[in-house]
């Protein structure tokens, strides 16, 4: 499995392939521009629903208290940002984030329909490149984002220097199945079923191949801890959800 | 055992859902838990290792969570079965206090969430409604409403009825000392018989002799 980027190479994974590390935001707007429209109700069938429990562990995890702030890296269709409008209540700020303007616009139009845009506000942002001032954020959420960015340590780099000192960063993300019998079964289900329902419900079956193969180069649980750590957290660690299908790692910036 | 936190987040998601739909059918009662916010229970359940907390909201609604870092009002640990046996006692108040479970922090609100929760009277008519429509669903919620009813006071009359049939057998069957005196009469009566037997077979043996 790849694991960190190597600084000294110009290129970083895109699924399988290695492509310039200047392309790859835009390989990946063109896979979420394709999937925006679709991607909750992709979501709810590709995971059998089960995202929405592992999104209300991260939340749990978060500890998020009214008043604070809140950042919420790739938040895409606004989930994430709804739940945690309610938990900091009118004194306290939401910010949901996303590279790709076409999951925002779905994500804000959603939050309008709830009528949780009180205190939210939707800005698009590059998550290496957070626009944001130094110390400035309570926690930090990125929930299934982590895999897409090009330079992964200069994204926990960034997020680390937003936060607050004794913020937490919450990284919910897939990982590495802990039993190999589930690795295998997962491993048939990503290559064959989800291209598949990709093509019947979004008509785009290379969309969600890459997302399969996102998952696969991604970092898996101890990689992405250490990851966290070289980024500057403090008391760092992670829960296997699903029996590592997923795992949702938190770091406090020291 | 770490159980799997996807799995305690669907049976909190579950549970909570479920609570939070009994308690809008329920008039008066999200104002009455409205009174109880920032109540905050953990429950430490040893057997199997789960901790949950319930937190009543400042909207009168009620959240379950497995994990929290804020100080609970009141913590309560024990095995599933000393919960089980809580949850299905006549007075679960008094279970509570008295059974196995160990209580610490202000009980005082604890005590007030379990009266209002007994207090819970739900209104199926409302979500009948909404599925069959006015009439059929008024009618049926009429017939669940009449099976209810008829249902609780056939329940209180049984209870009743048992005990006082108790009672009353009680009152019929012999106490135990008298039991014990009569048992030990129709001991003696059977060495008394064993004797008398075995005087007669004497007596026969004899009388045969001297007829010889």
């Amino acid at each position: 499995m790849s694991t960190h980027d190597n600084a000294t190479d110009d290129t970083t994974d895109f699924g399988f392939e290695r492509v310039k590390k200047e392309e790859k935001a835009g390989r990946v707007r063109e896979v979420f521009d394709s999937v925006a429209s679709q991607y909750d109700l992709m979501n709810d069938l590709m995971s059998g629903g089960l995202h929405r429990l592992w999104k209300r562990f991260t939340i749990e995890l978060s500890a998020v208290r009214p008043g604070q702030t809140v950042l919420d890296i790739a938040g895409g269709t606004g989930d994430l940002a709804a739940k945690f409008s309610n938990l900091v209540g009118k004194d306290g700020n939401v910010i949901l984030s996303d590279i790709n303007a076409a999951m925002l616009s779905v994500g804000r139009d959603r939050l309008i329909d709830k009528g949780a845009l009180n205190n939210i506000s939707v800005v698009q942002a590059d998550a290496q490149f957070l626009p944001f001032e130094d110390n400035s954020i309570d926690c930090i959420t990125i929930a299934f984002g982590l895999r897409n960015v090009t330079d992964k340590a200069k994204a926990l780099a960034s997020m680390n220097r937003v936060l607050k000192p004794g913020g937490r960063l919450l990284v919910l993300e897939f990982s590495k199945p802990v039993s190999p019998l589930l690795s295998k079964i997962y491993d048939a289900y990503s290559f064959s079923a989800l291209p598949a329902m990709g093509k019947i419900i979004a008509n785009d079956a290379d969309s969600y191949r890459y997302l399969a193969e996102s998952i696969r180069k991604h970092p898996d649980q101890e990689t992405l801890l250490e990851m966290v750590e070289d980024a500057g957290f403090v008391d760092c660690r992670y829960h296997n959800m699903t029996g590592g299908i997923v795992a949702v790692h938190r770091g406090i910036k020291g | 055992m770490e159980h799997d936190p996807a799995v305690i987040a669907g049976v909190c998601l579950v549970a909570e859902k479920a609570i939070m739909r009994a308690i809008d059918l329920s008039t008066g009662t999200r104002n009455q838990l409205k009174g109880l916010h920032p109540l905050t229970i953990g429950v430490n359940c040893s057997s199997p290792s789960v901790d949950l907390f319930v937190t009543v909201e400042t909207d009168g609604g009620v959240a379950i969570a497995s994990y929290r870092e804020e100080a609970t009002t009141v913590s309560l640990a024990g095995s599933w079965k000393d919960f089980l046996a809580v949850a299905a006692a006549d007075d679960p108040a008094s279970a509570l206090i008295n059974g196995n479970v160990q209580i610490s922090g202000d009980t005082a609100p604890l005590l007030q969430l379990q009266a209002v929760l007994a207090d819970l009277d739900i209104d199926w008519e409302a979500p009948l409604v909404e599925t069959l429509g006015p009439v059929a669903g008024h009618q049926l919620a009429a017939v669940i409403r009449a099976f209810t009813r008829t249902s609780h006071s056939t329940h209180q009359r049984l209870k009743r009825q048992l005990s006082e049939f108790i009672l009353e057998e009680g009152r019929l069957s012999p106490p135990q000392a008298e039991q014990n005196a009569f048992f030990s009469a129709v001991d003696d009566l059977v060495l008394r018989v064993d004797r008398a037997d075995s005087r007669l077979k004497r007596i026969k043996k004899r009388l045969a002799g001297l007829s010889e």
